[in-house]
């Protein structure tokens, strides 16, 4: 399976179709939930890690993308930061083809390499079209930093970078976490399904 | 041709599995019968309908042996358009919501929108099939706000609308309460009137005695048994192996290794009820 | 009379503004915001603040107004606002450079920061004000008619609807099992390790489930025909307001207009 080449076309299988609206929704409702519970962190990518570690990088770029359209339906600030959720996507997916997620220490840097690059993505964003605060219970603290005296680049990097570390570490454990429980029979249907299987 | 299905020793199991689901299955559907398709869970019931259906091999995947010919044309030949010649209808009727309408009249519409059947032609078969279903009340609620019951009709009215020959419908009655159970059975009853080829799986095997022409008896992958009702239902020897027989059956038994001369054992209630009455009439004369 | 049902799902709204064709509220989307970029570069007054993205906003206000919609678009546009204050006050006050414009105590307001504070928050009240009035002005159902009538694959607009009403269902399903854990003793309340702890068993049934019932579904499209190549109808009809030359005229000639007068600024 590793030789074969992969088409885009091969990825949006029936199934993988409609995990995407199952992404979404639980990007969506991942976030609800964590709001709920009055947690720090957004949890909004759970279902952008969750659909790329199953179906591959450009199914999870479709749910991560269209998260920040349907929720940019009644929040429009939500479309700025759709190329983090897109980025994310992409990057997981491609992590879980090459079965990065396989043993435990692989994993370590997948998420590492997660968290560290939705920083590098989401940091201009943060700067440049929200000078540093976005309104968000971290940027309270960015803002503190801010008015510490420190660098606007310093402050958000450090600030999002510690709860994107947290954020991502969560968003992979719950996928693995299901991806466990779901049957070998079900989960060799999806594209990188089989990195999953534990042989007995 | 009487036959509209057939297959030919097949054997399928699914990826990863090391037993097949099905062993060997020959059978051979004939036109405008209703099947009644029963066993114990994991015989293979389920997957005999994925396999009827197509998807066995094309979703499941996994490893098919045999043929599975319809109207004599191998059934991989038909692709998309299987859709118009085989309903295909399932436990969870929450599922079966297409999940992108806002009512149950455009739900049931969906299926022609996809076909690409003309716009007035759309609202007057959907008008005919809810009154089937008897659900004309529900056209404009949402699909996702309806009982299990209500969402089971419109799932099968999303079928029927389709006007397949053959309808596959596995255990569509084992999420619902009763009176989702009845109006189900009902809209089967009519479409058993139209002469569609049926193939039920169901648990509650009175409805079986009550509806099918013929059943088939699956166990551990094999069928063990296929034949008419009448026959199958009544053979005390099927209990030994776990298949469930109607109450009135047992009974019947019974009462004929006690002595009592009846004629057949019956399977349904009304059969009993005629059965023990003709006798008592005999007796009571004599 | 015929067609009732395919007429009762009809959308047909009173309002020439808000019955526009979604694509011609698109092109006003996207030139209203090239135009919110290009007044945001004019400097104003000694401290060179882009003070004229504050007019720019009643376009949004009497827009939404005309439309009927500034009712339906209240609560998303004070959101926005709220971000917009908080952006600004954060910045004005954050952001060293310039001259000192204001002082109290031991807050301090440079020219530099509050250029950027009013720079940013209008940009972003300027900009998804009319995001605002885009979405609240069409319904979903329109929105994906109009993908699909702009010639992309059916599959993309099902995706579209799909995820909106899986938002709806997960959001119950989510309540129900938090409902259910409450009832089993999980603690949602409490200190931050408690609540955190919470988070799972919320959410792994809910994923497992919309995976398991996904495979189901695939099912169900294919017994409707969903992969059936050829033409589809489509009895939902997306309408025509008979507004839309004229506005897309006027929306060229304003930003015509607009990047004129910049250019005539420069040249001045």
């Amino acid at each position: 399976m590793e030789n074969k080449k992969h088409s885009m076309k091969d990825d949006f299988t029936m199934l993988a179709l409609l995990i995407i609206p199952v992404g979404v929704a639980i990007n969506f409702v991942g976030a609800q939930i964590a709001a709920v519970l009055k947690l720090p962190i957004y949890m909004d990518s759970i279902g952008t890690i969750f659909s790329a570690m199953l179906c591959g990088p450009f199914v999870g770029a479709v749910a991560g993308g269209l998260t920040n359209i349907v929720t940019g339906i009644t929040m429009p600030v939500n479309f700025a930061f759709m190329p983090v959720n897109i980025v994310i996507g992409l990057l997981t997916g491609f992590l879980s083809r090459k079965n990065m997620f396989a043993i435990w220490w692989k994993s370590i840097v997948s998420v590492l390499l997660i968290a560290f690059v939705t920083i590098a993505v989401s940091s201009p964003i943060v700067v440049l079209v929200y000078g540093g605060v976005t309104g968000s219970t971290t940027s309270i603290i960015t803002a503190t930093i801010m008015a510490a005296g420190a660098n606007i680049w310093t402050a958000v990097i450090g600030t999002e970078g510690v709860f994107t570390l947290i954020d991502k570490v969560v968003a992979y454990v719950i996928s693995l976490l299901v991806i466990k429980v779901i049957p070998p029979r079900t989960l060799i249907k999806f594209g990188c399904g089989e990195h999953f299987i534990q042989e007995k | 041709m009487d036959f509209v299905m057939e297959c030919k020793n097949v054997t399928y199991s699914y990826p990863l599995a090391e037993t097949p689901a099905l062993k060997g299955i020959s059978v051979q559907i004939e036109k405008g019968k209703f099947y009644g398709v029963i066993g114990e869970n994991g015989s293979g019931k389920t997957s005999f309908c994925a396999l009827l259906r197509g998807f066995i091999p094309s979703f499941y995947k996994g490893n098919l042996e045999g043929e599975v010919l319809i109207e004599g044309k191998d059934l991989v030949e038909y692709k998309e358009v299987l859709a118009k010649k085989i309903g295909y209808v399932f436990q969870n009727p929450f599922t079966q919501i297409s999940g992108v309408k806002d009512t149950v009249f455009e739900e049931i519409a969906y299926g022609l929108e996809n076909f690409g059947v003309l716009e007035s032609e759309i609202e007057k078969r959907v008008i005919e099939v809810m009154a089937l279903t008897d659900i004309q009340d529900l056209a404009e609620k949402n699909p996702f706000d309806l009982s299990g019951g209500q969402m089971q009709r419109v799932a099968l009215a999303s079928v029927i609308i389709l006007e397949p020959d053959i309808l596959i419908i596995d255990e569509p009655t084992s999420q619902l309460d009763p009176e989702g159970t009845e109006s189900v059975f009902k809209i089967i009853k009519a479409l058993k009137e139209k002469q569609k080829t049926i193939i039920l799986v169901e648990h509650k095997i009175d409805l079986i005695a009550e509806y099918a022409d013929k059943v088939i008896v699956f166990q551990d992958g094999k069928i063990i048994a296929n034949g008419d009702k009448q026959e199958i239902l009544s053979d005390i020897s099927f209990m030994n192996q776990g298949v469930a027989l109607p109450q009135v059956a047992v009974l019947g038994n019974a009462l004929k290794s006690a002595g009592l001369p009846l004629k057949q054992i019956p399977v349904t209630e009304k059969q009993a009820i005629s059965l023990i009455s003709d006798i008592l009439k005999e007796r009571g004369s004599s | 009379m015929e067609n009732t049902y395919i007429e009762k799902i009809q959308i047909r709204k009173k309002n020439k503004l808000a019955a526009l064709y979604p694509s011609t509220k698109m092109l006003v989307v996207v030139l209203y915001s090239l135009c919110t970029f290009v007044i945001g570069t004019i400097k104003i007054t000694k401290y060179d603040l882009p003070l004229m993205l504050i007019p720019w906003y009643l376009v949004i206000l009497i827009i939404c107004y005309t439309s009927g919609a500034l009712h339906k678009s209240k609560n998303a546009l004070n959101v926005i606002l709220g971000l917009s204050l908080f952006i600004l006050v954060a910045q004005a006050f954050l952001v060293p450079g310039g001259a000192l414009i204001w002082k109290f105590g031991f807050l301090k307001m440079y020219q530099k920061g509050l250029a950027t504070g009013i720079s940013l928050a209008f940009m972003i009240m300027d900009v998804g004000g009319i995001f605002v009035w885009l979405f609240q002005t069409t319904e979903n159902k329109e929105i994906a008619s109009a993908l699909e009538a702009s010639g992309m694959n059916h599959k993309i607009s099902y995706i579209f609807i799909s995820s909106l009403q899986m938002i709806d269902v997960l959001g119950k399903n989510s309540k129900t099992i938090m409902n259910a854990q409450k009832a089993r003793g999980i603690e949602t309340e409490g200190n931050l390790i408690v609540r955190a702890k919470a988070f799972f068993p919320a959410l792994v049934p809910l994923i497992l489930g919309a995976v398991i019932g996904s495979e189901e579904r695939v099912l169900t499209l294919e017994a409707r025909g969903f992969a059936c190549k050829g033409p589809k109808t489509h009895i939902f009809k997306l309408q025509k307001s008979g507004c839309e030359p004229r506005v897309k005229v006027i929306a060229i000639i304003v930003t015509v207009f607009i990047i004129g007068g910049r250019i005539a600024l420069w040249i001045l």
